[in-house]
């Protein structure tokens, strides 16, 4: 199995940021948009008043001129609100009335008319004010000013209104994007699980439970339509070798049984012989690679099986023919090493390693076998001094027919070592062809059996 | 082994079925022959054999399958299945769900000869509680696991006294290497190499050197073990 997947929705938490942050970003334009509402709004009203303040003037103005201005303003003084300002001068900078002293640095009269027209923005300890300031005629400078402190008091609560709104918006955007895409990811590791004990072989691996009637329910339908189909298509091929192995069988045993017939060519029938029992055996070899492949991770008819003595059994059924070719061999096998396993399968692995190694090998060269246990695998190394494999050949080595040039004249079919990858395979095994000085050296680390139980 | 021995053979394949008849008769028994498995099966129970040699796939069914029905039906026939499932795993399933020999198709007739052979021995023979196997010079005692030849010990491995067992117990019959090899070694596959060769050339060389010429090659089929007589 894979080790557990990190929280991976990356996908998910994607989309649910660029949806937070569309909500938040329109939000923001129409919290805008009513920003600059309000902020004309208040203007304008700051504006009309400013306006009827110069009316009133305007009028006092018409009848008595500087004097009626002069008492007005001194009466509106002692009312200040501080809300506006008015200061008449006289043409020497005397001030004549007014809500204070001294007319401001930054401004200069404009003017003589009551209008708004041409009213200025000045900002006077923090304060933004709009302001007429105007010279009247005999050069009587009248300043009229209204203070935006209330529009600016309000504009200010309605940014932090929308800052704060701006704030919680971004949070639960966050939020509803964590929950999706958690509840995603939830159900979609369900059938990632799936998919990894599918991929390790494991056809028949459903989803239990019912099926949501959602997106995800008509995903695992589907999913499981795919499975069933391809749990059906990989039956019809058992079948189908079954059947392959039967009818072809049958006329080859009928070729032996005539073959049989023949008198007086012995040594001719008895390479035919030896030629269909070859045929024979690559036609074995290859539906048991197919089958050890198809039942891969499957576990099925894998039983505790002592490794070591498989591997001293067949040890000893090939170590004297080694011998009788002059090899040097020794043989270090760790006892009751005890893997899940097949024996005949097993056993055909080391049969296959040891024939190559004895029939590659030359006199003098040295083969070894050892087994030896390691953490929670049991390591098993076939090493000689032989040729070894060409450079070249070494990543296809466990592939089907795979041939050294150098080697055709030595009888085989290129089996042996995708046999030995496919039983591996079968026993959920490491295959390693690790470097070695001189010769061929190859390790097989066998899953060792749990024996809690 | 009476000329009175009884084989059925349950094989769909006519050729395949002359072939069994004329080994099964070379061996001087009496053959009958079902193509079907009911009819087999109600062959085999409702008379008496002393070994079926059973096909797997046939009109009807799995050999394996009925070879309960068979026995439930009283027979006590040795049954050799004679199949083209022939991998491995195929021939222990065959032989864990009680089957007697299993020899896969394509087969070469001596093989056929040779497993029938010992199994019409074993079904004849009496069980060896014998501790003793005594061929002409050679003694062989089970319990203590010793050979000796001519009153002289003969050390053997214990594959080695195995092997001497397994020819002893089928002495004076062709025993092939594939026999041994599953016999002996418990090894249901070819392994493409005449390992046993070697295995058997060591056993003969010894007993040879002790005085014994008890292990012929047969040409093409396997060994004989047949010790003169002192």
């Amino acid at each position: 199995m894979t080790t557990a997947r990190p929280f991976a929705a990356r996908a998910t938490l994607r989309l649910a940021a660029l949806m937070a942050l569309a909500v938040t970003v329109l939000s923001l334009a129409a919290m805008a948009l009513q920003y600059r509402l309000v902020e004309a709004r208040l203007m304008a009203a700051q504006q009309s008043l400013l306006t009827a303040d110069l009316n009133g003037l305007a009028a006092l103005y018409d009848q008595r001129r500087i004097i009626a201005l002069r008492q007005a303003i001194d009466y509106r003084a002692t009312a200040a609100t501080g809300d506006e300002m008015l200061l008449l001068m006289d043409r020497n900078g005397q001030t004549l009335a007014g809500t204070r002293k001294d007319w401001p640095a930054t401004l200069a009269p404009a003017g003589e008319g009551f209008t708004t027209d041409g009213a200025v923005e000045f900002t006077e300890d923090e304060t933004r004010w709009l302001a007429v300031a105007r010279a009247l005629p005999g050069g009587f400078p009248l300043l009229v000013a209204r203070s935006l402190q209330p529009v600016d008091d309000t504009l200010g609560a309605l940014r932090r209104g929308m800052l704060g709104l701006l704030g919680a918006l971004l949070v639960a955007g966050s939020a509803v994007g964590w929950l999706a895409a958690r509840s995603v990811m939830a159900r979609i590791n369900r059938i990632n699980t799936l998919a990894d004990r599918v991929a390790d072989g494991a056809l028949d691996a459903r989803l239990p439970g019912p099926r949501s009637d959602d997106e995800f329910g008509l995903l695992e339908t589907h999913v499981h339509a795919m499975l069933d189909r391809i749990e059906n298509l990989n039956r019809a091929t058992h079948r189908l070798s079954d059947t392959i192995a039967h009818e072809l069988r049958t006329p080859l045993n009928r070729m032996l049984q005539k073959l049989s017939k023949i008198e007086g060519q012995d040594d001719l029938t008895a390479d035919l012989k030896a030629e269909m029992r070859q045929a024979i055996r690559m036609f074995d070899s290859l539906l048991d690679i197919s089958r050890a492949e198809a039942d891969q991770g499957t576990g099925g008819g894998l039983v505790p099986v002592d490794l070591s003595t498989v591997a001293a059994e067949v040890w000893d059924l090939y170590d004297p023919l080694a011998e009788d070719k002059g090899l040097q061999t020794e043989a270090h096998i760790a006892p009751g090493q005890q893997i899940l396993g097949d024996r005949n399968l097993i056993a055909q692995v080391l049969s296959n390693l040891l024939d190559n190694a004895i029939k590659y090998c030359a006199d003098g060269d040295h083969l070894t076998l050892t087994l030896t246990p390691e953490d929670d695998r049991i390591l098993m190394r076939i090493a000689d001094t032989g040729p070894g494999l060409p450079e070249d050949l070494k990543p296809e080595a466990f592939d089907r027919f795979t041939r050294a040039e150098r080697d055709r004249a030595t009888p085989g079919h290129g089996l042996g070592l995708a046999l030995v990858r496919a039983i591996a395979a079968r026993h959920g095994a490491r295959l390693t062809l690790p470097p070695s000085e001189k010769g061929f050296a190859l390790e097989i680390r066998w899953p060792r059996l749990q024996q809690s139980d | 082994m009476t000329a009175m021995d009884r084989i059925l053979i349950i094989e769909d394949d006519p050729e395949t079925a002359a072939a069994i008849r004329a080994e099964a008769e070379a061996l001087g028994c009496a053959t009958d022959h079902r193509d079907t498995l009911p009819s087999g099966i109600e062959a085999a129970t409702s008379a008496q054999y002393n070994v079926i040699v059973l096909d797997r796939m046939l009109p009807g069914g799995d050999g394996v399958d009925a070879m309960a029905r068979i026995r439930a039906g009283g027979s006590t026939a040795l049954i050799l299945i004679l199949s083209a499932l022939g991998r491995a795993a195929n021939r222990v399933e065959g032989l864990e769900k009680g089957a007697d020999d299993y020899l896969p198709k394509p087969f070469e007739p001596e093989e056929l000869r040779a497993r029938l052979r010992a199994l019409l021995r074993r079904g004849t023979i009496q069980v060896l509680d014998n501790d003793l196997l005594a061929f002409g010079d050679v003694e062989i005692r089970l319990k203590a696991r010793t050979v000796h030849v001519k009153r002289t010990h003969v050390p053997t491995s214990p594959k080695e006294f195995e092997l001497l067992t397994y020819f002893a117990r089928n002495a004076g019959q062709v025993v092939t290497r594939m026999q041994l090899l599953e016999n002996v070694w418990n090894l249901h596959f070819d392994p493409g190499t005449n390992v046993v060769d070697v295995h058997v050339g060591r056993l003969r060389r010894k007993l040879e050197d002790a005085g014994a010429t008890a292990i012929q090659t047969a040409r093409g089929e396997g060994y004989i073990f047949a010790p003169l007589p002192a």
